[in-house]
């Protein structure tokens, strides 16, 4: 029987009154909730920050429908609650809880944390400690649930090792029941915490980090790889899991709809996974590979069945590159079509420069005129083949033209500062493309209304991502993106054109935390001991408390984030594989100082980046990409 | 109103967990109701175009209803009973319709319908010893404001063992809430003196609010 905490914690948000801020995060019973009350075997996945921004999260909502499918198995939600509940809870000694049943995560199996982005990483030991969780699978016994992860942190998972006691690389349709499966079994068998890791360790896809041991930079060089296995019986390296069954699944399943507002409130349908367009600095396109898209059919079926059983007002067709899908308008104008006079909006998630057209324009935004935005990333044509956005002057030009012709006045750009190769010209290349971008879009606008045209850049600081080409690339000094952001400033002459910039302290963060290694997970730990946690929320972020805890763990900051390595340096994820090889990544990187591009495969020819040969699975389209 | 479109009132219940959400949390969830129901709902012109909804008088987070309303305008006459089951299968149980009927242009908004409501608190013991206070002081738009309970309360406040029932009105120039009320007399009880500040730190000896329902509604 699990606990239900529910009067307890009703009890708090009453007496609380106001103190305590949106209840509405920590109720349940959401429409569209599963419940299974009966399940003998119990998971709880959790989104690591709260439930504004987590109730929205695919992970959570994909792989908790795949355990729910799994007779006897239910799938719980939970979140970190905020600072003001967390308080009140600890003085009343409520420990973190799930959704569904509101049940004390410590009761559970076992526990999935997905890890989205570097910021949430001290989230996790927030979570871990409210939930009276060890925070390292070292001090866990046999009482306490499994405690496992996934995302796209896992692609450099040493920061995260000592907390989890196993992680899952790729994709975790399958691989995550197939592992709450033998859970289970091993459970009822009577299998000790150690034996049990051991087994997990031989399943492809999954790292069990504390099976291996991490030797010296100096060691690591010379074997290739920083990590010994303690048995001779689990692999040295990890290969990611890829779900074959995506693109032929239904595109339907089951949504929670929040009673809380959301900033992204909506049904969602993915409608294809992956995107090989090859950016150099971008970490989700060398994760999701290869392309496979899902058939219009089966979205449009799946839109119109998901709004009638959640009753939102919006469906988005989400993936990485959503025009790309070689059926877009298609679906779009079926779309349209059907919900006519319902006050419904088709959108998509983002706009691409290349294969956005009025036609496509008018298609997602029905009578809305919101604002636009595209990102060219770079501002010269050098540096935008230096990371292989393939996105010319012209495509840009012409997409700000056709939008602006069409009655759109808003128009953000975004651009990356420090990447690698960047000159002052580079630099001075984003206020002249801005600028002209400005022109374009008077030109295009009658002259009443020019008033109302709204030009901004919005840039941030270059962070250099595991598993990417530019992988081996430091990290500008912040004092530097400080020069180069002054440059542009003061390169800007129009007066009506905004710069927003980012300030550089957590990009800073996120570097050292994509590619630390294991000693990083001491500074994560001290990081929160010093009271750092919802990182992702700038009131709330300290970059002197994790510099201080570099220094407390003898981690060099700087260094972590700002050294560049030649690329044949072995990095400490080198034992993970997305399937992609290295030499891929050597020749993409070299390919960059040449300022020479590479294709797109699902519009031209394979450019053997390795996942399909390696890991046996192949592109997936509906039809030719154009 | 348009000619050849139809307006239904829906009374329904707002109870249990569910009297933790917002006005605009209801709202939201009430629609998301209708369209999960699939009535003829009319959408109103313009870029942005929505649901054609009116809402009753708002409720406190913490205070539910049990017979709450709203009003849907529609573009088909759809069997009264027909509609009430549609509406049934597609709401939670803790915001469920209970009743449908067809109103005429002339009856007032759902929002000003009803301005004298009744409500019953239940608490974890004996209300005996709480008193009205002659003035509670409210913030409202940061400037603090003495209300007399005096102005409000229609007819007797009834004490029942663990019960408390009573009506407010809500008037033009503003209202008090019940739940404000019924903190003031809580604090009363315990120190002697008034205090609204809902978060204020309170000892564990005092009365609980278990349940603080709106029983009722009506125009006079
Ligand atoms: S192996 Fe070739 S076809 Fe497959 S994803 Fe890589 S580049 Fe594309």
């Amino acid at each position: 029987m699990t606990t239900d905490l529910w009067p307890q914690v009703e009890r708090l948000l009453r007496e609380s009154g106001r103190s305590i801020e949106r209840p509405t995060r920590y109720l349940n019973h959401e429409w569209g909730c599963t419940y299974k009350p009966d399940a003998a075997y119990r998971f709880c996945m959790v989104y690591p920050d709260t439930y504004e921004l987590g109730q929205a999260n695919q992970a959570v909502r994909i792989l908790c429908n795949r355990v729910n499918l799994v007779e006897g198995m239910a799938a719980e939600r939970a979140y970190v609650p905020a600072d003001d509940m967390a308080d009140a809870m600890r003085a009343a000694g409520i420990p973190a809880f799930s959704m569904e049943s509101c049940a004390p995560i410590a009761e559970f199996d076992a526990v999935g944390i997905t890890l989205p982005h570097e910021l949430a990483a001290t989230n996790v030991l927030q979570l871990l400690d409210l939930a009276g969780i060890p925070l390292r699978t070292e001090n866990r016994t046999e009482n306490d649930p499994l405690v496992m992860g996934g995302g796209p942190c896992v692609l450099n998972a040493e920061p995260y090792a000592p907390f989890f006691d196993v992680l899952m690389l790729g994709e975790g349709e399958e691989v995550l029941p197939e592992l709450l499966r033998m859970h289970r079994d091993m459970l009822a068998q009577g299998v000790s915490r150690a034996d049990m890791l051991h087994a997990m360790a031989k399943v492809p896809g999954v790292y069990v980090p504390s099976l291996y041991d991490v030797v010296s930079e100096a060691e690591a060089q010379e074997r290739g790889s920083w990590i010994v296995p303690k048995y001779d019986d689990i692999p040295t390296v990890i290969e990611k899991r890829i779900w074959e069954g995506f693109a032929t699944s239904d595109a339907y399943e089951p949504q929670v709809v929040p009673y809380a507002e959301l900033i992204h409130d909506r049904l969602n349908i993915e409608i294809l996974r992956g995107c090989t367009r090859g950016c150099r600095f971008c970490q989700a396109g060398m994760m999701y590979r290869p392309v496979r898209e899902r058939s219009a059919d089966n979205i449009v079926a799946a839109a119109i069945r998901g709004l009638s059983e959640t009753g939102y007002d919006e469906v988005s067709l989400t993936s990485l590159s959503t025009t790309d899908h070689s059926q877009i308008e298609d679906i779009l104008r079926r779309l349209n079509r059907t919900f006519e006079g319902t006050g419904i909006s088709v959108s998509i998630p983002s706009q691409r420069l290349d294969s956005f057209g009025v036609d496509m324009a008018e298609l997602v935004a029905g009578g809305k005129r919101g604002g636009l935005t595209f990102a060219p990333e770079a501002g010269t044509q050098r540096l935008r083949d230096v990371i292989n956005k393939n996105v010319t002057e012209e495509d840009l030009f012409t997409a700000v033209r056709a939008s602006f012709e069409a009655g759109w006045r808003r128009c953000k750009l975004y651009f990356m500062i420090g990447l690698p190769t960047e000159t002052d010209d580079d630099i001075k290349g984003i206020a002249s493309l801005v600028q002209r971008a400005y022109d374009v879009a008077k030109q295009a606008t009658p002259e009443g209304q020019r008033g109302n045209i709204r030009m901004s850049a919005s840039c941030a600081l270059f962070v250099p991502k595991a598993q990417t080409p530019f992988q081996w690339d430091g990290q500008i000094a912040p004092e530097e993106a400080i020069r180069r952001i002054n440059l542009l400033r003061n390169s800007v002459k129009y007066r009506a054109i905004d710069i927003h910039w980012h300030a550089p302290d957590v990009s800073q963060v996120e570097a050292m935390m994509s590619r630390g290694g294991r000693e990083v997970a001491d500074v994560v730990e001290a990081a929160w001991r010093k009271g750092e946690h919802f990182d992702a929320w700038t009131e709330k972020f300290s970059l002197d408390a994790w510099k201080e805890a570099c220094a407390e763990c003898g981690v060099d900051f700087e260094g972590t984030a700002q050294r560049t390595y030649d690329t044949d340096y072995i990095p400490p994820w080198a034992h993970l594989s997305l399937g992609i090889q290295t030499r891929y990544f050597q020749r993409e990187r070299q390919l960059a100082d040449e300022a020479k591009t590479t294709p797109d495969c699902t519009y031209e020819h394979c450019t053997v980046c390795g996942v399909c040969m390696g890991l046996g699975s192949k592109i997936q389209l509906q039809g030719v990409r154009s | 109103m348009m000619e050849g479109e139809f307006k239904i009132r829906v009374t329904y219940a707002m109870r249990g967990r569910l009297v933790m959400l917002s006005h605009l949390e209801v709202a939201r969830a009430l629609e998301r109701a209708v369209r999960r129901a699939d009535l003829p709902f009319a959408v109103t012109q313009g870029f942005s175009p929505h649901m054609k909804l009116a809402f009753g008088a708002a409720l406190p987070v913490g205070v539910g209803g049990d017979h709450e309303i709203f009003d849907v305008t529609m573009t088909e006459y759809v069997d009264p009973d027909e509609a009430l089951r549609r509406l049934q299968d597609a709401s939670p149980y803790d915001l469920m319709p209970e009743s449908v009927e067809y109103i005429t242009r002339e009856v007032k908004a759902a929002s000003v319908a009803y301005p004298f409501g009744t409500y019953r608190a239940v608490f974890d013991g004996p209300v005996d010893g709480l008193q009205v206070p002659d003035s509670i002081t409210v913030i409202r738009k940061k400037k603090e404001k003495q209300l007399r309970p005096a102005d409000f309360l229609v007819g007797a406040l009834e004490k029942n063992g663990n019960e408390m029932l009573f009506t407010l009105e809500a008037k033009p120039s503003g209202s008090l809430r019940p739940d404000v009320l019924v903190n003031a007399m809580l604090d009363g009880a315990e120190d002697g003196l008034v205090n609204t500040d809902l978060g204020a730190a309170r000892s564990d000896t005092r009365l609980h609010v278990v349940s603080l329902m709106r029983i009722a509604q009506r125009a006079e």
